[in-house]
Protein backbone atom coordinates (compact mmCIF):
# COMPACT_ATOMS: atom_id res chain seq x y z
CA UNK A 1 0.00 0.00 0.00
CA UNK A 2 1.28 3.15 -1.01
CA UNK A 3 -0.38 7.03 0.10
CA UNK A 4 0.71 9.81 -1.34
CA UNK A 5 -0.47 13.36 0.08
CA UNK A 6 -0.67 16.55 -1.27
CA UNK A 7 -2.20 19.80 -0.52
CA UNK A 8 -3.74 22.22 -2.99
CA UNK A 9 -5.50 25.30 -2.69
CA UNK A 10 -6.36 24.35 1.03
CA UNK A 11 -7.81 20.97 -0.08
CA UNK A 12 -5.98 18.08 1.01
CA UNK A 13 -5.45 15.27 -1.56
CA UNK A 14 -4.74 11.43 -0.71
CA UNK A 15 -4.00 9.26 -3.14
CA UNK A 16 -4.36 5.50 -2.58
CA UNK A 17 -2.01 2.90 -4.23
CA UNK A 18 -3.08 -1.15 -3.34
CA UNK A 19 -5.02 -2.48 -0.83
CA UNK A 20 -6.34 -1.05 2.23
CA UNK A 21 -7.10 -3.62 4.54
CA UNK A 22 -6.53 -4.81 8.68
CA UNK A 23 -2.81 -4.53 7.78
CA UNK A 24 -2.52 -0.85 6.10
CA UNK A 25 -5.26 0.91 7.40
CA UNK A 26 -3.30 2.05 10.46
CA UNK A 27 -1.23 3.48 9.00
CA UNK A 28 -3.34 5.50 6.79
CA UNK A 29 -5.24 6.69 10.26
CA UNK A 30 -1.93 7.54 11.10
CA UNK A 31 -1.71 9.67 8.03
CA UNK A 32 -5.13 11.51 7.72
CA UNK A 33 -5.03 11.85 11.70
CA UNK A 34 -1.64 13.73 11.44
CA UNK A 35 -3.34 15.76 7.84
CA UNK A 36 -6.37 16.79 10.28
CA UNK A 37 -4.62 17.64 13.51
CA UNK A 38 -2.53 20.32 10.98
CA UNK A 39 -5.39 21.71 10.41
CA UNK A 40 -6.51 20.07 7.23
CA UNK A 41 -10.62 20.24 7.08
CA UNK A 42 -11.11 19.57 3.28
CA UNK A 43 -9.81 16.50 2.11
CA UNK A 44 -10.00 14.17 -1.51
CA UNK A 45 -9.78 10.95 -1.32
CA UNK A 46 -8.33 9.72 -5.03
CA UNK A 47 -9.56 5.73 -4.84
CA UNK A 48 -8.16 5.50 -8.61
CA UNK A 49 -5.48 2.73 -7.84
CA UNK A 50 -7.51 1.42 -4.99
CA UNK A 51 -7.55 -2.28 -5.51
CA UNK A 52 -9.14 -3.07 -2.38
CA UNK A 53 -11.06 -2.34 0.74
CA UNK A 54 -11.79 -4.19 3.99
CA UNK A 55 -13.91 -3.17 6.82
CA UNK A 56 -10.24 -1.87 8.44
CA UNK A 57 -10.51 0.77 5.69
CA UNK A 58 -14.13 1.78 6.02
CA UNK A 59 -13.28 2.21 9.78
CA UNK A 60 -11.07 4.86 8.88
CA UNK A 61 -13.18 6.52 6.33
CA UNK A 62 -16.32 6.65 9.02
CA UNK A 63 -14.07 8.12 11.92
CA UNK A 64 -12.45 10.69 9.37
CA UNK A 65 -16.02 11.88 8.25
CA UNK A 66 -17.12 12.09 11.97
CA UNK A 67 -14.24 14.09 12.88
CA UNK A 68 -14.56 16.78 9.87
CA UNK A 69 -18.54 16.91 10.31
CA UNK A 70 -17.44 18.65 13.75
CA UNK A 71 -14.93 20.93 12.63
CA UNK A 72 -17.06 21.95 9.45
CA UNK A 73 -14.79 20.36 7.62
CA UNK A 74 -15.59 18.00 4.28
CA UNK A 75 -14.55 14.52 2.89
CA UNK A 76 -15.19 13.40 -0.74
CA UNK A 77 -14.02 10.13 -2.42
CA UNK A 78 -13.56 9.90 -6.06
CA UNK A 79 -12.09 7.44 -9.35
CA UNK A 80 -13.30 4.52 -7.95
CA UNK A 81 -13.54 1.23 -9.34
CA UNK A 82 -16.92 -0.13 -9.63
CA UNK A 83 -16.63 -2.93 -7.45
CA UNK A 84 -15.22 -1.15 -4.58
CA UNK A 85 -17.93 1.40 -5.06
CA UNK A 86 -20.31 -1.78 -4.04
CA UNK A 87 -18.41 -2.07 -0.83
CA UNK A 88 -19.32 1.10 0.16
CA UNK A 89 -22.86 1.20 -1.11
CA UNK A 90 -23.79 -2.10 0.64
CA UNK A 91 -21.89 -0.73 3.68
CA UNK A 92 -24.61 2.29 3.44
CA UNK A 93 -21.42 4.33 3.36
CA UNK A 94 -22.09 6.15 0.07
CA UNK A 95 -25.61 8.18 2.16
CA UNK A 96 -22.52 9.90 4.37
CA UNK A 97 -19.52 10.06 1.78
CA UNK A 98 -19.49 11.46 -1.20
CA UNK A 99 -18.21 8.96 -3.80
CA UNK A 100 -17.74 11.44 -7.33
CA UNK A 101 -16.54 9.39 -11.14
CA UNK A 102 -13.12 11.65 -10.87
CA UNK A 103 -10.59 14.34 -9.19
CA UNK A 104 -11.55 17.20 -10.74
CA UNK A 105 -15.87 16.64 -9.93
CA UNK A 106 -13.86 15.64 -6.22
CA UNK A 107 -11.71 19.25 -6.35
CA UNK A 108 -14.83 20.91 -7.20
CA UNK A 109 -17.81 19.32 -5.09
CA UNK A 110 -15.46 19.57 -1.80
CA UNK A 111 -16.05 23.73 -1.63
CA UNK A 112 -19.43 23.56 -2.26
CA UNK B 1 -13.84 -28.45 -10.19
CA UNK B 2 -10.88 -26.19 -8.02
CA UNK B 3 -10.40 -26.57 -4.80
CA UNK B 4 -7.69 -24.78 -2.12
CA UNK B 5 -6.83 -25.44 1.33
CA UNK B 6 -5.36 -23.23 3.93
CA UNK B 7 -4.17 -23.66 6.95
CA UNK B 8 -3.46 -20.34 8.37
CA UNK B 9 -2.25 -19.35 12.14
CA UNK B 10 -4.80 -17.02 13.84
CA UNK B 11 -2.25 -13.79 12.95
CA UNK B 12 -2.99 -10.98 10.64
CA UNK B 13 0.81 -11.78 9.14
CA UNK B 14 -1.49 -14.31 7.46
CA UNK B 15 -3.38 -12.10 5.54
CA UNK B 16 -0.92 -11.46 2.69
CA UNK B 17 -0.65 -15.60 2.02
CA UNK B 18 -4.49 -15.38 2.05
CA UNK B 19 -4.60 -13.02 -0.27
CA UNK B 20 -1.97 -14.61 -2.86
CA UNK B 21 -3.39 -17.71 -2.89
CA UNK B 22 -6.82 -16.62 -3.32
CA UNK B 23 -5.75 -14.51 -6.44
CA UNK B 24 -3.85 -17.42 -7.73
CA UNK B 25 -7.25 -19.39 -7.96
CA UNK B 26 -8.98 -17.12 -9.16
CA UNK B 27 -6.32 -17.03 -11.88
CA UNK B 28 -6.56 -20.74 -12.53
CA UNK B 29 -9.85 -21.14 -12.50
CA UNK B 30 -11.37 -17.93 -14.07
CA UNK B 31 -12.89 -16.07 -11.49
CA UNK B 32 -12.86 -12.20 -12.95
CA UNK B 33 -11.39 -9.06 -10.91
CA UNK B 34 -14.40 -8.37 -8.58
CA UNK B 35 -15.21 -12.34 -8.26
CA UNK B 36 -11.77 -12.75 -6.94
CA UNK B 37 -11.82 -9.19 -4.71
CA UNK B 38 -15.29 -10.08 -3.08
CA UNK B 39 -13.77 -13.49 -1.72
CA UNK B 40 -10.92 -12.04 -0.69
CA UNK B 41 -12.98 -9.86 1.35
CA UNK B 42 -15.51 -11.95 2.74
CA UNK B 43 -13.15 -14.72 3.50
CA UNK B 44 -10.15 -11.97 5.21
CA UNK B 45 -13.03 -10.30 7.00
CA UNK B 46 -14.17 -13.66 8.53
CA UNK B 47 -10.90 -14.65 9.28
CA UNK B 48 -10.02 -10.91 11.35
CA UNK B 49 -12.77 -11.73 12.82
CA UNK B 50 -11.43 -15.10 14.39
CA UNK B 51 -7.74 -13.92 14.60
CA UNK B 52 -9.61 -10.89 17.00
CA UNK B 53 -12.39 -12.24 19.06
CA UNK B 54 -12.45 -16.11 18.84
CA UNK B 55 -9.39 -16.87 21.24
CA UNK B 56 -8.92 -15.69 24.91
CA UNK B 57 -5.50 -17.41 25.03
CA UNK B 58 -2.23 -16.16 23.34
CA UNK B 59 -1.43 -19.56 22.19
CA UNK B 60 -0.94 -20.50 18.65
CA UNK B 61 -4.47 -21.75 16.78
CA UNK B 62 -4.59 -22.86 13.31
CA UNK B 63 -7.82 -21.71 11.16
CA UNK B 64 -9.01 -23.65 8.39
CA UNK B 65 -10.09 -22.32 4.78
CA UNK B 66 -11.30 -24.35 2.25
CA UNK B 67 -12.46 -22.69 -1.13
CA UNK B 68 -14.15 -25.01 -4.04
CA UNK B 69 -15.89 -23.76 -7.11
CA UNK B 70 -17.97 -26.10 -9.42
CA UNK B 71 -20.83 -26.38 -11.57
CA UNK B 72 -21.23 -22.51 -11.46
CA UNK B 73 -20.85 -22.35 -7.66
CA UNK B 74 -18.86 -21.19 -5.34
CA UNK B 75 -18.33 -22.50 -1.94
CA UNK B 76 -15.94 -21.37 1.03
CA UNK B 77 -15.76 -23.36 4.38
CA UNK B 78 -14.01 -21.45 7.41
CA UNK B 79 -13.19 -23.67 10.80
CA UNK B 80 -11.51 -22.78 13.67
CA UNK B 81 -11.38 -23.85 17.79
CA UNK B 82 -12.80 -20.73 19.06
CA UNK B 83 -15.22 -19.69 21.40
CA UNK B 84 -19.10 -20.46 19.79
CA UNK B 85 -19.55 -17.62 17.64
CA UNK B 86 -22.28 -17.63 14.87
CA UNK B 87 -22.18 -14.76 12.32
CA UNK B 88 -25.40 -15.81 10.98
CA UNK B 89 -27.08 -14.87 13.80
CA UNK B 90 -25.46 -11.30 13.98
CA UNK B 91 -27.90 -8.45 13.78
CA UNK B 92 -27.54 -6.22 10.63
CA UNK B 93 -25.93 -3.00 11.28
CA UNK B 94 -27.59 0.36 10.86
CA UNK B 95 -26.87 1.51 7.45
CA UNK B 96 -29.22 4.32 7.50
CA UNK B 97 -28.34 6.69 10.63
CA UNK B 98 -26.32 9.67 10.33
CA UNK B 99 -22.97 9.48 10.48
CA UNK B 100 -22.17 10.36 13.77
CA UNK B 101 -24.69 7.44 15.11
CA UNK B 102 -22.70 4.64 12.57
CA UNK B 103 -21.00 2.33 14.01
CA UNK B 104 -18.65 -0.21 12.09
CA UNK B 105 -18.68 -2.79 14.18
CA UNK B 106 -21.12 -6.10 12.54
CA UNK B 107 -20.08 -4.40 9.04
CA UNK B 108 -17.95 -7.29 8.16
CA UNK B 109 -20.36 -10.27 8.62
CA UNK B 110 -22.86 -7.82 6.96
CA UNK B 111 -20.92 -7.55 3.77
CA UNK B 112 -19.99 -11.09 4.40
CA UNK B 113 -24.03 -11.98 3.65
CA UNK B 114 -24.80 -9.61 1.03
CA UNK B 115 -21.70 -10.79 -1.06
CA UNK B 116 -22.40 -14.52 -0.62
CA UNK B 117 -25.77 -15.98 -1.51
CA UNK B 118 -26.21 -18.19 1.35
CA UNK B 119 -24.23 -18.61 5.03
CA UNK B 120 -24.58 -21.74 7.47
CA UNK B 121 -23.09 -21.87 10.76
CA UNK B 122 -22.69 -25.08 12.76
CA UNK B 123 -20.53 -26.07 15.99
CA UNK B 124 -18.80 -29.15 16.30
CA UNK B 125 -16.77 -31.15 18.30
CA UNK B 126 -16.20 -27.48 19.81
CA UNK B 127 -15.09 -26.02 16.39
CA UNK B 128 -17.00 -23.56 14.78
CA UNK B 129 -17.43 -24.10 11.06
CA UNK B 130 -18.88 -21.59 8.68
CA UNK B 131 -20.04 -22.32 5.30
CA UNK B 132 -20.69 -19.59 2.92
CA UNK B 133 -21.93 -20.39 -1.02
CA UNK B 134 -22.18 -18.09 -3.97
CA UNK B 135 -23.49 -18.58 -7.54
CA UNK B 136 -21.50 -17.49 -10.50
CA UNK B 137 -22.58 -16.02 -13.70
CA UNK B 138 -22.38 -18.72 -16.53
CA UNK B 139 -19.30 -17.33 -17.95
CA UNK B 140 -17.04 -17.29 -15.15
Amino acid sequence: MEIFEKRENGITIFSLNGRLDSNTSPEFDEKITKAIESGARFIVVDCQNLDYITSAGLRILNKTAKKLKQLNGKIVLCSMEDYVKEVFEISGFDTFLPIVPDLETALEQIKK
Amino acid sequence: MGLLKLKLRNSLDEIDRLFENIQSFGEAHGLNRKQAFQLNLVIEELFTNIVSYAYRDHDEHWILVTISCGDGRLTVRIEDDGIPFNPAAARKPDLKGPVEKRKIGGLGIHLCKELMNNMQYRRENNRNILTLTKTLPADA
